[in-house]
């Protein structure tokens, strides 16, 4: 997030599109039901009735995939109805002649159109959150989880950027992060192309300091692959080991039958993990970790606060930590660099190379934590981004135009299914399914449909249905309800005995290169 | 009566420890306050309730019923040592008392008495509440009280159990003739009876039928089914069975339920006579407030003030009674 959580607090409009927070994020869900009671006006961008639909403001249900289309036509009314913040725009931003050229196409009408809702849906919700001194964006997974997800994350920053509306309490571009230590391992490197605290590994200047803190030499300049480029590689017989710590590709990664293939073609895989899981079924060497009860050190909130987290209970068996494992592997590999002899010391190191992270001590987050930018000893931590100025100088404009997602509803397929999460498991149930009463909440898989489509097909709540696309086949039960809009199916991916991820496409953004989880073309019948 | 300084009580607990089980107000490193030995933090008897509920030494989440190894039962034991609980307020002791009651009815309840059998409640009262708030006097329902005066405690013995334990605590006689805690006493009754009395109109505008679905409805609306009112209820009493197995050994448990789940009432068949958070939201409140004093004479929301404080969303008893007599009285 650019702000803070309690920056809900401090607005005055909530533009939500593609969360379901009060599911979620319950305690930011919390948080926005209260400022509605407040008087903060709520918009809702979102397919699905979801709980927070119901004391929107305004609740538009728009296709998914077309959040480019949406976000650009508010744009336009903005623009048109001179609502923009002009001396923000001409003060603290650039490219935006190359914005208003694009989003000049997108009128209400043709928004409308494009995102199957009304033209007067468009210009109100323009006119609702451009209104306020304050106004935040509010995302989740239903703006990045498509083929164009970083031309979705790109328009949400465009549409803040023109309202004036970053840099400031009450305001920002806002996703929320969903596990609970997601942004940590950002934070920490935990992608193929930075080190600590987003430190680039192609920069020279970057791996000297990393060299000269780890005693090595010729750290390799070129990025690595992402997880989803991983499993193709797998699949073409370019990867040839994998190391999985903490995750359950089998489950959570789109199209399953790809994924198998590539873990069953890989020489050696080896999975760290605190369960058994379907991916740990295909591991040459599973290695036992410790869970989030079980160890001491930090977790980073999704507002960048850097927070203690501690041990409760040690763990069972021969579980471990998972830096006494990674230290350990390091070690019979040849190096005694990553040996350490406590969290702390490893956070004296983290603070030592990664400037974002220069004063979060654990003295310092003994009680409460920081949120990063925190350079040094007596900085206080930064409740929101881009202060005055952005890191970069001026804030980029970066204009989309709207592409449709790459697999849609047709003849032979003619629905748009969407997967996500339900509120009593937690993704690919490896914890929660585990767990007597959250088990019992959903036992089922299910799979969400219209009223109408039901009717159609001869389909009654609680009946066992078939879900199809072109990569697989589950069955679950048919949950009918107005939840989805006709058309629509919507599917958790919870549950191996209807993996929803059998049936999603391996489709990838380009940049960013997730996954298309949230449309694809499938197919539902009665199951016989 | 004795009059024993905080360190005097701390002292007096430590000494008890070989025979009891102790549970006394302790604080965490991170400035919770709980119940636990006094290993596990510093002493903190002062400080008002405890946030966890207390009975749960008694009636505590997981819980072992009986294991099955070849065919062998072995039903859950008595712990070793007996429990010693220390710090219920005035409302945790009514809460104890209904669930003494409620375990013990029809049929008594062994897993529960295994643990209660023995035991020995110390209250806690006076002027350490929450910052220095006063907290009603109990005046009985448990084997001693200590009844703070804003400096020390005076410990009050109510059973034999409690007299004989309080002979061996080190600390001075008040020595005022009672007229010191004849003023407390006086004080506890000229606290405010607000709750109170919003709470008993509440369920008899609930009793009378006065209060419409459409304001349930508004209120479920608002439940994110975290079920923390539940958890952190000191007369909760509902809980769910499963059997787990390891080692080839076939575990029973009982665990704490939630009556704001869909799986609390639903039926194999999938039918559920709670399926709507609107019947869930209503049957909480109901329940304490309407149903329990047709089946028991009184009301079993003894004002505790936990649910409204964990409720993220504002929708603890206490909060929706007054919505309640604010709209419909």
């Amino acid at each position: 997030m650019t702000n803070s959580i309690s920056c809900v607090e401090q607005t005055g409009c909530i533009l939500l599109i593609g969360s379901n927070t009060t599911e979620q994020h319950p305690l930011i869900g919390t948080r926005i039901i209260n400022a509605v009671k407040k008087g903060m006006k709520l918009i809702v961008a979102d397919n699905r009735k979801i709980r927070l639909a119901e004391i929107a403001d305004m609740h538009i249900r728009l296709e998914n995939g077309t959040n480019v289309a949406f976000l650009n036509g508010l744009m336009h009314v903005i623009i048109k109805e001179g609502l923009a913040d002009d001396e923000y725009v001409k003060t603290r931003t650039e490219n935006y002649d190359e914005l208003k050229a694009i989003v000049e196409e997108y009128t209400p009408e043709r928004t409308a159109e494009i995102c199957k809702i009304t033209p007067e849906e468009v210009v109100n919700a323009a006119r609702m959150y451009s209104a306020p001194e304050a106004a935040m964006i509010v995302y989740c997974m239903g703006i990045t989880q498509h083929s164009h997800g970083v031309d979705n994350v790109k328009s949400c920053a465009n549409l803040a950027m023109l309202t004036g509306n970053v840099g400031k309490a009450g305001t920002g571009v806002n996703p929320l992060r969903g596990q609970n230590n997601v942004q940590g391992a950002c934070d920490m490197g935990a992608l193929p192309n930075v080190y600590t605290g987003y430190q680039k590994v192609v920069d020279e200047a970057s791996r000297a300091v990393f060299e000269k803190a780890w005693g090595v030499e010729n750290l390799p300049g070129n990025v690595g692959l992402t997880v989803t480029t991983a499993i193709n590689a797998a699949c073409d017989g370019q990867l040839k080991a994998l190391f999985v710590l903490g995750e359950n590709p089998m489950m959570s990664d789109p199209d399953q039958h790809h994924v198998k293939t590539g873990l069953e073609n890989l020489d050696f895989l080896v999975v760290q993990d605190i369960f058994p899981t379907p991916t740990t079924a295909l591991a040459d060497v599973v290695l036992p970790a410790a869970c989030y009860a079980e160890k001491d050190g930090t977790f980073t909130s999704t507002e960048r606060r850097v927070q203690r987290v501690r041990k409760a209970c040690d763990p069972p068996g021969k579980a471990r930590q998972d830096w006494e494992i990674v230290g350990d592997i390091a070690k019979r590999m040849g190096y005694d660099g990553l040996t350490y002899n406590s969290p702390e010391e490893i956070m004296d190191e983290i603070t030592r190379v990664t400037p974002i992270y220069g004063g979060m001590q654990y003295d310092r987050i003994d009680q409460v934590g920081l949120q990063w930018p925190c350079p040094d000893r007596e900085h206080p931590g930064t409740p929101f981004l881009h202060k005055g100025t952005f890191k970069r100088g001026l804030g980029l404009f970066g204009p989309a135009s709207y592409m449709p997602p790459m697999e849609l509803p047709d003849e032979e397929y003619p629905f748009l299914l969407a997967t996500g999460r339900c509120y009593f498991h937690f993704h690919t149930g490896t914890m929660t399914r585990r767990t007597r009463l959250l088990d019992r909440e959903e036992r089922f898989p299910y799979v969400e449909i219209n009223l109408d489509d039901a009717k159609r097909l001869g389909i009654y709540d609680r009946f066992p249905v078939m879900v199809s696309t072109r990569r697989g086949e589950v069955k679950a039960l048919a949950r009918v309800s107005d939840v989805v809009v006709p058309g629509h199916l919507f599917m958790t991916f919870h549950f191996e005995e209807a993996a929803a991820n059998a049936l999603t496409n391996n489709a990838l953004d380009p940049v960013a290169k997730i996954p298309e989880y949230k449309v694809c073309a499938a197919q539902v019948r009665r199951a016989s | 009566m004795k009059r024993a300084k905080t360190e005097e009580l701390k002292t007096f607990f430590e000494s008890l420890s070989d025979k009891y089980d102790l549970r006394v107000p302790v604080k965490l490193h991170d400035g919770t306050r709980v119940l636990g030995s006094l290993s596990e933090g510093e002493f903190a008897i002062e400080g008002g309730k405890i946030p966890q509920k207390p009975t749960s030494v008694f009636f505590p989440q997981f819980d072992e019923m009986f294991v099955v190894t070849d065919g062998d039962v072995a039903m859950a034991k008595p712990p070793a040592k007996p429990i010693m609980v220390v710090g219920m307020t005035a409302e945790d002791l009514d809460c104890l008392e209904f669930i003494d009651k409620f375990f013990a009815e029809n049929f008594r309840d062994n897993i529960y008495y295994n643990k209660r059998d023995g035991s020995v409640v110390v209250g806690v009262s006076g002027r350490c509440g929450k910052d220095g708030e006063f907290m009603k006097i109990a005046g009985g329902k448990c084997d001693i009280e200590l009844i703070s005066d804003g400096e020390c405690f005076i410990v009050h013995p109510y059973t034999d159990k409690g007299e004989g334990l309080v002979e061996k605590l080190q600390a001075d006689e008040c020595g005022c003739g009672g007229v010191h805690m004849e003023a407390l006493r006086k004080e506890s009754d000229a606290l405010p009876k607000e709750d109170e009395e919003t709470v008993d109109k509440a369920s008899e505008l609930i009793r009378q039928g006065k209060v419409t679905d459409e304001f349930w409805d508004e209120i479920a609306t608002r439940c994110i089914a975290c079920t923390s009112c539940n958890l952190a209820c000191p007369t909760c009493t509902c809980f769910e069975v499963y059997d787990r197995e390891r080692d080839g050994k076939m575990v029973r448990q009982r665990i704490w339920d939630s009556c704001q789940l869909d799986g609390f009432m639903r039926e194999a068949s999938g039918h559920n006579p709670s399926g709507k958070q609107l019947q869930r939201t209503r049957r909480r409140i109901h329940h304490k407030l309407a149903a329990d004093v047709e089946r028991w004479g009184h009301r079993t929301c003894m004002l505790c003030g936990r649910c409204d404080e964990v409720c993220p969303t504002e929708i603890g008893i206490k909060s929706v009674c007054r919505e309640i007599v604010k709209r419909f009285s």
